[in-house]
Formats: C-alpha cells, sequence, structure tokens
C-alpha cells in the first residue's frame, strides 16, 4: 500500500542514482537487450501480490502454488498416515 | 470498506505451520525407523515435507515484506526482536554443548588416565587446519559488514561481490572441516573426547551451513532487486545469524582446539 510506495520506489531510484554513470550507462543499454532478467522486475511482482482477489498469499502467484501445495498437502497427510501405521506396527512384539 | 486502520500485519491463514509440524513428527519417527528398523522411507519424507515447508513459508515472508508492503517500521521491530530472540536460544543450545565440554576436561576422570587429552587420544593440531578456519570466518565477517555497507550507500556492484565472496568463504569453511573430519585418529564414539569434539563442532558446522544458505538467499533476492537502502531486514538478519556462527567457532576454537589439546 502507501508504506511500501512511499519509501520501497524511492530507495530503489536512490539506489541507481548512486551508482556511477558508467554502469547507469550499461544499465540503460541493456534494457533493450535479452538480458531482462537482470532488471529490477519488483513492480511487477508488487501488482500480482496485490491484485484485488481475496487469494491467500500462499496461492497468489499462481498455478505454480497450487501445485506445490497440493504436493506438500498430499506427502505429509499421506506420509503422516504412513507413520502412525509403522508406529502402531513398532508397538508390538514380532517373532523373528 | 474493509482496510486496516493499523500499522500490524495480520497474516492470511497458512497450511505451513501444520505441515512443518507433521513433518516434524515425520523426521523424528523416521529417525526410529531408521535406527531401529533399518527404514529409511518415513525420513525422507519427512526431509522432504521438510524442505518443502521452509521454502514455501519463507517465499511467502518475502512476497508479504517485499510484495505487499506489510513490513512497517512496527512490523519489523517484531522481526528483529524475534530474530534476536531466536539467536539468543541457540546460544544457549551451544552452552550445552560447552558445559558438557569444560565439566568433562576440567577434572578428567581416572579412566581417561585423569588427564585432558585423554591417554591415546592424538588431537588436531590447533595451529594447523584450524587456524585457516579461524581466519576464513573473520574474513567472512570483514567481507559481510562490507557487503552491508554498501547496501547502505546504495553500491549495488560492490554489496553483491561482498555478499559473494562471504559465501565463499562459508563454502571454504565447510570443505576445510569436511577434510578435518576425515582425517581425525578419532571418531565420535571414542570415549568422552569424541562425543563432545563431535557433537560440539557438527553441530556448529551445521549452523554454518545453514548460514551459508541464507546468505545465498540473501544474494539471490539481492539480484532481484529485493533490497532497498533503507529496508533490507532479510539480510540484517542474515548477517546477524552470521556473526553468531562466528563467535561460536571462536569459542570452540580456544577451548576444544587450543586449551583443550
Amino acid at each position: 500500500g502507501n508504506f511500501l510506495s512511499d519509501t520501497w520506489r524511492a530507495s530503489s531510484q536512490e539506489e541507481t542514482e548512486s551508482d556511477s554513470k558508467v554502469s547507469q550507462a550499461l544499465v540503460r543499454s541493456f534494457s533493450t537487450s535479452a538480458r531482462s532478467h537482470l532488471e529490477n522486475r519488483v513492480a511487477e511482482k508488487q501488482k500480482l501480490f496485490q491484485a484485488d482477489n481475496d487469494l491467500p498469499v500462499h496461492l497468489k502467484g499462481g498455478g505454480t502454488d497450487n501445485a506445490l501445495y497440493r504436493l506438500t498437502m498430499t506427502l505429509t497427510l499421506g506420509g503422516t498416515a504412513y507413520c502412525l501405521y509403522c508406529l502402531g506396527w513398532a508397538s508390538f512384539p514380532h517373532k523373528k | 470498506m474493509t482496510h486496516q486502520t493499523h500499522a500490524y500485519h495480520m497474516v492470511n491463514p497458512s497450511p505451513w505451520p501444520l505441515t512443518g509440524a507433521f513433518s516434524a513428527l515425520l523426521l523424528t519417527s523416521g529417525l526410529v525407523m531408521w535406527f531401529h528398523y533399518n527404514s529409511f522411507t518415513i525420513l525422507y519424507i519427512g526431509l522432504l515435507t521438510n524442505m518443502l515447508t521452509m521454502y514455501q513459508w519463507w517465499r511467502d515472508i518475502v512476497r508479504e515484506g517485499t510484495y505487499q508492503g506489510h513490513h512497517t517500521p512496527i512490523v519489523q521491530k517484531g522481526l528483529r526482536y524475534g530474530m534476536i530472540l531466536f539467536i539468543v536460544s541457540e546460544i544457549f543450545f551451544f552452552a550445552g554443548f560447552f558445559w558438557a565440554f569444560y565439566h568433562s576436561s576440567l577434572v578428567p576422570t581416572h579412566d581417561l588416565g585423569g588427564c585432558w587429552p585423554p591417554t591415546g587420544i592424538t588431537p588436531l593440531n590447533p595451529l594447523e587446519v584450524p587456524l585457516l578456519n579461524t581466519s576464513v570466518l573473520l574474513a567472512s565477517g570483514v567481507s559481510i559488514t562490507w557487503a552491508h555497507h554498501s547496501l547502505m550507500e546504495g553500491k549495488r556492484n560492490s554489496m553483491n561481490q561482498a555478499l559473494l565472496i562471504t559465501i565463499i568463504l562459508g563454502v571454504y569453511f565447510t570443505a576445510l572441516q569436511t577434510s578435518e573430519y576425515l582425517e581425525t585418529s578419532f571418531s565420535i564414539s571414542d570415549g568422552i573426547y569424541g562425543s563432545t569434539f563431535f557433537m560440539a563442532t557438527g553441530f556448529h558446522g551445521l549452523h554454518v551451513i545453514i548460514g551459508t544458505s541464507f546468505l545465498t538467499v540473501c544474494l539471490l533476492r539481492q539480484f532481484k532487486f529485493h533490497f532497498t537502502s533503507k529496508h533490507h531486514f532479510g539480510f540484517e538478519a542474515a548477517a546477524w545469524y552470521w556473526h553468531f556462527v562466528d563467535v561460536v567457532w571462536l569459542f570452540l576454537y580456544v577451548s576444544i582446539y587450543w586449551w583443550g589439546s
């Protein structure tokens, strides 16, 4: 919200202004090249995660979030069920 | 109108505390199944769910702070208190291992030969690799301070270099210590000397690995422009943790490696 735009954007501009003129020229020359992964993309992320869609933060990033959540929960609950079965098995004597 | 009228952070409901708690159950039960029944399945699932929980929990905190702006000054104050209290709890954790070491080494029992190091134990020479390890960690303390000042002064290239150097030094320490572990003439089961040596230095080494991982995450975030010159608490937390790891080593070196030889 307001706190973010007041401090973050101002500080990030302050950062680039204190770079030397050489690195500023380099940044400008890269902006149209294929090296777009070196650019500052935080504003895009801010837009994505501040979208008014009532999604909780752990799912707000998109489809991968859902897949990862489902994987984690399945492994956790499945693993716990297997764990309780094993502990139940270990609680009784077994003839060797 | 449903927006908040205070500066605190009311987090969204999250599944990660639950998955984290269950992963702890799986890790501990997994150890039992490994130790007693030679079975690795539950341990592997525990490690996996633990890693998944940590990744997603901390990913969400980055989203809440950097992308959603929830880390106001008062929220950041709470995060600072939290990190400080966590490090204090870790200090107490190591205090236990140092207590055990001093308890056994200050009054060595008859069955050890009444001396420390005990009869039959050849300790590592403190002036060889252990001294190098000391210099590596001290240098990493300097480089991380350089990284912090560069960050605060807006010098992006310097910050990237200094943080990278810090991480490389951390990895170097771990590599050196691993080779030392393979070189010792004694093992963890060689009496109280072996136990205290490997428990104390072993947990320290684990903390070096954790600290190096934390610093690496900071480097990746720095590449993605997450930190500003005024607001970079994640980096500060990593730096505090790293200095703590360095200080623990200094105590280890003086107590176990130097006095203890």
